[in-house]
């Protein structure tokens, strides 16, 4: 369906991940090794037929591979003895099922503690399997009642593991278009699902592991011109272009905007790259009556007769995010040919031909899947409009003390907690730039290693008068007898330059003095992107050689003020 | 013929399916791959491929794979 490159070139390490089912899976096995965008995957596949021996039994020779991550593919009719009965009308109980559901969750719950992250399909049957059709969704008896009840138990029975994601199979089931499950290939080798199903489910899979690894893309550039309506502004003038009703591919482009907004809604900022005077295509955005997106719903633009890719990296700057975090659309295939020689690490894809699938298109893209979704996301926009006031004031005010002085920033110092954890190890995962060690951690391992005895985790909100810019600042220390060191040293781009690095390492180091230590070091792990971090702390190393901190060198700044809470 | 060729470096990249009388002998392909690679057939040249016909011999070689499909009217 869409074509062009989408390497991101994140520096993710390669994943292993462990196959368990009921059926042979080795096929999604080699599709998702075969799969080019980073991360790298090594598959094993568990024996076949061993589901509950593999998930119970933590010293079972297929953990042998130490995965960092476990797939569990049942068939509900396989895994689930009753499941079957009620399908072959043979006398089977909807609770006895249930209870089988349940004992089925329990023993991946289990199996949970043993790796990063457990991916579980929801149970799916043949769309051949009609059953009778009008009876199945009586409660209490019918076939898809029972289905549903058994995918919403495991939904609730996971609900308290967040590194368990069930997976939408009935989603990838229904876009398929053709048989997701094949007869033939079962008759031969155990092989249940189809070709075109176990391309799709290693595609997904693949999407879901880059989401929760911060590889997901964070920004969608549009062209506007037939791309966010129909028609050239430009030569048809603001009225004759193709928005909204009563004409449909006005109501397709209408379609799209609403799309592109839910995206925004949620975190992934828009921009433009167009070809266009600028204040004219402004004026259309903000003049024309039936537009969904108004400049407020843009994060950034570039509206100018250059070079798209010269424009591109000029986005990149201002969002102050690596081109490989963008995807870019555009209806010129020239256009896009040109970003796709030129920067291959942005996400071109070819959108469709006909404006009523641009909508469905940029919905089921699957490079912005995301493990969390928080307060931080829905605000983003607006961020970058705040941190736009701020540019405009620097200039305005002329010298970076006077301006920093005015801000009048504020940073609130808390201790990792339970509300917090998802957004801190989401910049735990997506920071790439301000970042000492880049270490990675999924939401469970990283609390479980902030609440052993001697490790300290600490959490930074930044706010100034033009805006708040939420939680962005995460510090974990270790203690060891007088000796503190620094593990994670974590900073969002956006509230860099104001110094607030110099806060947060003057706080930490005020509480290691506290807790006792004598010295305080933080040692870098050098990564492509990190030089901020490594530059900020090469300043503040006792000697050349080693990665002790000189607190003399360290300084709260005067112009920022510290709340802390306990 | 090229067309097969490229279905079947698709698989297993690298693999010299020209000069090998014995894909399975040989461990070129084994049997995963073999619905990989009738899917693919089908896909292609548009045939199916029923459960009689998906037996290693019609897989073997090259020359196996091309008089299966040319019994389903298919010159590849």
């Amino acid at each position: 369906m869409t074509t062009g490159n989408s390497n991101g070139t994140g520096d993710a390490k390669v994943q292993r991940i462990l196959l368990a089912g009921d059926t042979t899976l080795d096929p999604l096995a080699r599709l998702l090794e075969r799969s080019p965008e980073t991360p790298e995957l090594r598959c094993s596949v568990a024996p076949y037929g061993q589901i509950y021996q593999v998930l119970l039994d933590a010293s079972h020779p297929a953990w042998a591979s130490n995965p960092d991550c476990l797939v569990v593919w049942t068939a509900p009719h396989l895994t689930l003895p009753s499941v079957g009965k009620v399908m072959r009308f043979e006398s089977a109980e909807h609770e006895e099922a249930l209870r089988e559901a349940e004992q089925f969750a329990d023993a991946v719950r289990q199996a949970a503690s043993r790796v990063a992250f457990v991916l579980v399909p929801s149970w799916i049957l043949p769309s051949y399997e009609r059953w009778i059709q009008t009876l199945t969704w009586r409660q209490g008896s019918g076939l898809a009642n029972l289905l549903a009840r058994a995918n919403l138990l495991l939904a609730e029975k996971f609900s308290q593991s967040p590194n368990i994601v069930l997976l939408d199979a009935g989603n990838w089931q229904a876009g398929l278009g053709r048989p997701a499950h094949d007869p033939r290939m079962y008759a031969v080798s155990k092989i249940l699902y189809s070709q075109p199903l176990l391309v799709k489910a290693a595609a997904e899979i693949k999407a879901v592991l880059r989401g929760s690894l911060g590889l997901a893309k964070k920004v969608i550039v549009c062209d506007l011109d037939n791309t966010l309506w129909g028609g050239v502004a430009g030569d048809d003038g603001l009225h004759a272009i193709k928005l909204g009703a009563p004409d449909p591919v006005g109501e397709c482009f209408l379609a799209f905007q609403a799309a592109l907004k839910g995206l925004a809604s949620r975190g992934i900022l828009l921009a433009i790259c167009s070809k266009n005077n600028e204040e004219f295509a402004l004026s259309v955005i903000e003049d024309h009556p039936s537009m969904v997106l108004r400049k407020r719903d843009f994060a950034a633009w570039q509206i100018n007769w250059k070079d798209k890719a010269e424009n591109l990296q000029s986005l990149a700057e201002e969002l102050n995010l690596g081109l490989d975090s963008f995807v870019f659309i555009d209806d010129s295939p020239q256009e896009r040919e040109q970003i796709r020689q030129v920067l291959p690490q942005v996400y071109t894809p070819d959108p469709p031909q006909s404006p009523a699938e641009l909508a469905p298109f940029v919905l089921s893209l699957p490079c912005f899947e995301t493990a969390s979704l928080g307060r931080e996301d829905a605000g983003r926009t607006e961020m970058y409009h705040a941190e736009r006031g701020r540019k405009q004031a620097l200039e305005l005010s002329g010298d970076i003390g006077t301006w920093l002085q005015s801000l009048q920033i504020e940073v609130r110092a808390a201790p990792l907690r339970h509300e917090n954890l998802s957004r801190a190890a989401q910049l735990l995962n997506k920071t790439n730039q301000f970042n000492l060690t880049l270490r990675r951690m999924d939401e469970s391992s990283f609390w479980s290693w902030a609440s052993e005895q001697g490790n300290d985790a600490y959490v930074f909100h930044v706010s100034d008068r033009f805006g708040d810019s939420g939680l962005t600042g995460l510090v974990t220390v270790s203690r060891r007898g007088r000796q503190a060191r620094i593990v994670d040293f974590v900073m969002s781009c956006r509230v860099m330059g104001k110094k607030v690095e110099e806060l947060l390492l003057a706080f930490v180091i005020a509480r290691a003095q506290l807790s006792g230590a004598k010295q305080l070091t933080a040692p870098v792990t050098e990564g492509p992107r990190n030089a901020p971090a490594r530059e900020f702390f090469a300043a503040k190393y006792l000697n050349v050689d080693g990665a002790a901190i000189d607190p003399a060198r360290v300084a709260a700044p005067p112009f920022i003020r510290l709340k802390e809470e306990s | 013929m090229q067309d097969l060729i490229a279905i079947l470096n698709d698989i297993r990249p690298g693999e010299n399916f020209s000069e090998t009388d014995d894909f399975f002998a040989k461990g070129v392909l084994d049997s995963v791959d073999l619905t990989t690679l009738v899917a693919a057939l089908e896909e292609r040249y548009s045939v199916f491929i029923d459960v009689e016909e998906m037996i290693p011999d019609h897989f073997r070689n090259l020359d196996a794979i091309r008089a299966l499909l040319s019994k389903h009217g298919v010159t590849a």
